[in-house]
């Protein structure tokens, strides 16, 4: 593919030719070696110990799998002198960058996208070295979304018709099939006798089920016949009221002759146990191996390791510790992970970029080419510090991702649904949680009166009221033909958005500006010393929703 | 007569400026730090780099997401001419896995002239779709998958939200994936493995800043000094409106009315109602322009009921009123007129009428929708047993009377009596 091939991988030499040539580069013209930071990750890094891989989806890379399957340096090694010679660049859309800064860029980002293939396996060699031992019975795999459960099926799935090839025996089918796909639960035999060489009796009556059944119950009338490796993957959405089918399913390895081995893939621990409790009797029960959420090491582990086969350094290495120590306290996702570092790149390039800008509005470009010598030391030191992803970027892509939208909305909605917002959580303040629009109206009412702010008419606070059912604030309820009586309930979590968003525009000065939200707020608060600015992190996030949670402040008094 | 002309040409350039969504956004996607290069560059980079991206779109209705998206779709559409198809569902229409489905074979049947079969079951659309996705992932070409009113598309299964998702995960396929929803929490909706297969990136899009809207009223609203207009004509105008745009008064105007909806589009309604009642004879904009537009938007149409009313119909609803602040929560007619019987013999007024008289007055307000039954069932009684209630609020019939011509004074003090 024309595409992925040119996107190589580059070489020290590579970059120092992008070097000479460009313009804006703030290459210091001493010399061939690259600024410091950019030093050469040496090649010969500690192998890992099982050779099966792991990547992050399902789908064969289009191109390492030719080149990388079985990860050696010297492998490496020898892709890169093969692609030393690409040099087009499909960077049409920066065209005042130099060169090298876009290829490496689309480098990163490739080998951090979800869908990348990487060469080695980290922190799974224990749970694919069990898959690989039970593979006689049924196996069911469990774990959270994100940690790396159907990749490793499907690694498996190659390492089994590796080792059958080896071995001498016949390659066995394999089925990989995703259960959402399927309209009917019952297709799933359909497929399965599709893969075995049956003749076709679709004609009768008889179900793909009893086929099934049949054939696996009888001796064979020829001696050895394939196996059939079936592969579920999101087995949950098999199980219907009933459970029959994934009964059956399941029931298909425990046949006399049965020639097929399962392995289903979900989400819930306890799937074989709670729906599948006739299991346990007739001792066919599958092997559950869990897939746990990944811990900080072994995102860290697998971070470094895609990073690892690039030849230069991209990420600060508390840079990448930020980022896998949020993950983990998070959700263990590794999916997340990698978007976290691919938005910390986007930043940095935005900023490397804007900064670009402000270089070519400023700085005489004719004065550049005459004296590169003189000039040369001031860029590269402000290019030295923006050109790897720091903490701040990681900080600001970790805030971007882990935040939500609702304190930002809520600052900047417009008074009169602010003013909404506050009666709704004072009138929801006691026992009572969810009311009428029509009593809405009266606290609404009651507040504009004591901040003197003139209130607006039924017309216009039903429609404002709508506007906040729209973006999710209020969620406004019931049947009624009457705007009045409809009911009005607000989030619990909202409340506390609410009242954290609310409390930080009193603090703000808003000096000066036409439409100054919070001037004319005569609130009172008591004790809050903090300070902030608009743009408050994740982190801090957290630390002031426990903060009010301790002073429990009253903040609607006149 | 030709300052007519041009005052109708100028009128009709400005409508037409107003009701062109995508013209009124460009002047906000200048900057570089605006929603419209985000969403662009995100958008481009996912093209020229042959990686699979997912992205919200999050803001109030009316903030300009699909405008935005129209107008970064079609900048992309000339910079790299075949390189996008575009596939638009709909949360409304679309929200069936089945329905959703057919819909995405259809639209990539269309681009790529190939023949849809309405029979196609929903296995062949699915496997239709990951097979053209796999094609065009060969070819370069990308598929931008605009799903319109996202948190509709979260219901139910989420099949095909899982899908799409899920077929980006390969490196076979190359597919944007853009979501445009009005809910905040749109993505907390979402399916926790459909969440992880999700990329978390959201733009917000929040209400302008002044400075903001100062440029685009500028932009919308100066004619152009090209040779469209007459020269002097122009350059009064725009010199005109600068002075307008400068007053205190205006600011003053803008800032109440976007006090309740600070939406761009709710700005555009207003500045269309300014616009049309341009003066045509002058051929200028004024001030009183934008203070009638305003109150015109802003109407009470149960209070201008009222001022309509006839003071015994104010009568009847004041007594309506009193019987509901004694906490008589169901009263039909007959009790409104033991009420207006009562207050006549603590007041002596001059305005005591006969029941029929009333009937009359009751009935009239029944039509005009002030006062209602309580339930369904007093269509089929006679009016004056049927429950009935106020349909409006004490607030509003107090205003409502105090801005009465002739109003008796007797009212008002009983309204207030019992408050």
């Amino acid at each position: 593919m024309p595409t992925i091939a040119k996107r190589s991988l580059e070489l020290n030499e590579d970059i120092m030719a992008a070097q000479s040539e460009s313009t804006l580069d703030a290459v210091p013209s001493a010399g061939g070696s690259p600024p410091p930071r950019r030093r050469l990750r040496s090649n010969s890094s500690p192998m890992k110990l099982s050779p099966i891989s792991k990547p992050m989806k399902l789908g064969s890379p289009r191109k390492r799998l030719s080149t990388c399957v079985n990860t050696r340096a010297n492998g490496i090694e020898k892709y890169f002198t093969q692609k030393k010679v690409q040099t087009l660049c499909k960077s049409v859309e920066k065209p005042k960058w130099n060169l090298k800064d876009s290829k490496q860029i689309s480098e990163v980002k490739e080998a951090l996208h979800v869908s990348t293939v990487p060469s080695t396996v980290s922190c799974r060699e224990d749970e694919l070295k069990r898959v690989l031992e039970f593979l006689k019975q049924c196996i069911y795999v469990c774990g959270c979304p994100g940690t790396g459960k159907s990749l490793s099926i499907e690694k498996v799935k190659q390492a089994l018709v590796d080792w059958a090839g080896e071995a001498g025996f016949e390659e066995p089918d394999v089925l990989a099939l995703n259960c959402s796909s399927l309209t009917k639960t019952s297709d799933i035999f359909a497929k399965i006798l599709g893969k075995d060489q049956t003749p076709k009796e679709v004609k009768s009556k008889t179900s793909s089920l009893q086929l099934l059944q049949n054939l696996y119950s009888q001796k064979p009338l020829y001696s050895r016949r394939k196996m059939t490796l079936v592969i579920a993957d999101e087995l949950d959405f098999l199980i219907t009221k009933d459970r029959v089918v994934l009964h059956d399913l399941f029931m298909l390895t425990t046949y006399q002759f049965s020639r097929c081995i399962l392995i289903g893939v979900a989400n819930a621990i306890d799937l074989a146990g709670r729906f599948l409790p006739r299991l346990q009797s007739l001792n066919c029960k599958p092997m559950v191996i869990t897939f746990r959420a990944y811990s900080y090491d072994q995102i860290l582990r697998i971070l470094q390791q895609r990073l690892i086969s690039l030849p230069y350094t991209v990420f600060q290495p508390p840079a990448l510790e930020l980022c896998a120590r949020k993950v983990a306290a998070a959700s263990g996702d590794m999916r997340k992970a990698l978007c976290i570092c691919r938005s910390a790149i986007e930043i940095l390039e935005a900023e490397v970029k804007e900064s670009a800008e402000n270089l070519n509005s400023s700085s005489v470009v004719d004065a550049f080419f005459e004296q590169q010598t003189a000039t040369a030391p001031a860029p590269v030191v402000k290019k030295q510090e923006t050109d790897v992803v720091t903490i701040g970027h990681m900080a600001s892509a970790l805030s971007k991702t882990f935040k939500s939208p609702v304190v930002d909305t809520i600052q900047s909605l417009p008074q009169h649904q602010q003013i909404i917002l506050c009666s709704a959580v004072r009138l929801f303040r006691g026992k009572k949680k969810d009311s009428t629009v029509a009593q809405l109206n009266k606290s609404y009412i009651d507040i504009c009166k004591s901040t003197l702010i003139p209130p607006v008419g039924i017309f216009e606070f039903s429609s404002m009221c709508r506007v906040l059912n729209d973006q999710g604030l209020l969620k406004l309820g019931g049947q009624s033909r009457d705007e009045k009586l409809k009911r009005v309930t607000t989030n619990a979590a909202d409340e506390a958005d609410i009242t954290f968003a609310l409390q930080i525009l009193l603090m703000l000065d808003t000096g000066g500006s036409h439409f100054p939200p919070a001037s004319k707020f005569k609130y009172k608060v008591r004790n809050l010393t903090f300070y902030s600015s608009l743009e408050i992190h994740c982190l801090d996030y957290e630390l002031c929703i426990s903060y009010f949670e301790l002073h429990e402040s009253e903040p609607w008094r006149n | 007569m030709a300052r007519e002309n041009q005052a109708e040409k100028a009128l009709c350039l400005l409508r037409s400026r107003l009701c062109d969504p995508n013209f009124a956004f460009k002047a906000l996607s200048h900057s570089d730090d605006s929603n419209y290069s985000k969403l662009k560059f995100l958008v481009s980079s996912s093209i020229t780099e042959a990686c699979n991206n997912s992205i919200l779109l999050l803001g109030p209705r009316g903030s300009g997401k699909i405008a935005v998206l129209e107008l970064v779709l079609s900048d992309l559409l000339q910079e790299f001419p075949d390189m996008i198809s575009v596939i638009r569902l709909s949360g409304l229409l679309h929200s069936s896995d089945n329905c959703a489905f057919k819909e995405i074979a259809r639209q990539l049947c269309v681009e790529h002239q190939l023949v849809f079969s309405r029979m196609a079951s929903f296995d062949d659309n699915s496997q239709f779709m990951i097979a053209m996705l796999r094609e065009c992932g060969l070819a370069h070409k990308t598929i931008i998958f605009v799903l319109d009113e996202f948190d509709l598309f979260a219901l139910g299964k989420q099949r095909l939200l899982y899908s799409l998702l899920d077929a980006m995960q390969s490196v076979t396929s190359q597919a944007v994936v853009i979501g445009v929803s009005s809910r905040l929490d749109a993505d907390m909706l979402l399916d926790k493995r459909v969440r992880s297969r999700f990329s978390h990136r959201k733009l917000l899009f929040l209400p302008p800043a002044y400075e903001d809207i100062q440029r685009l009223l500028e932009h919308i609203l100066l004619l152009p000094t090209d040779s469209s207009f007459p020269p002097d004509y122009a350059i009064a105008f725009n010199a005109k409106l600068q002075t307008i745009l400068a007053d205190e008064r205006f600011k003053e105007i803008i800032n109440t009315y976007l006090n309740l909806d600070s939406t761009v589009k709710h700005l555009l309604r207003y500045l269309f109602r300014a616009v049309s009642d341009m003066d045509l004879e002058s051929g200028m904009l004024s001030l009183e322009n934008f203070k009638t537009a305003l109150s015109n938007i802003q109407r009470h149409p149960k209070l201008e009921c009222i001022k309509d009313c006839s003071v015994l119909e104010l009568y009847i609803l004041v007594c309506m009123k009193r019987l509901e602040v004694k906490e008589q929560n169901s009263y039909n007619f007959n009790a409104v007129m033991k009420e207006y019987k009562s207050i006549h013999d603590s007041v002596k007024t001059a305005d005591y009428f006969a029941r029929n008289v009333c009937l009359r007055a009751f009935e009239h307000l029944l039509q005009r929708e002030l006062i209602g039954f309580a339930d369904n069932r007093g269509q089929n009684q006679s009016i004056e047993f049927s429950p009935v209630k106020l349909l409006i609020s004490s607030h509003e019939l107090h205003q409502g009377m105090k801005s009465y011509g002739s109003c008796p004074a007797i009212l008002q003090q009983l309204m207030d009596r019992q408050k």
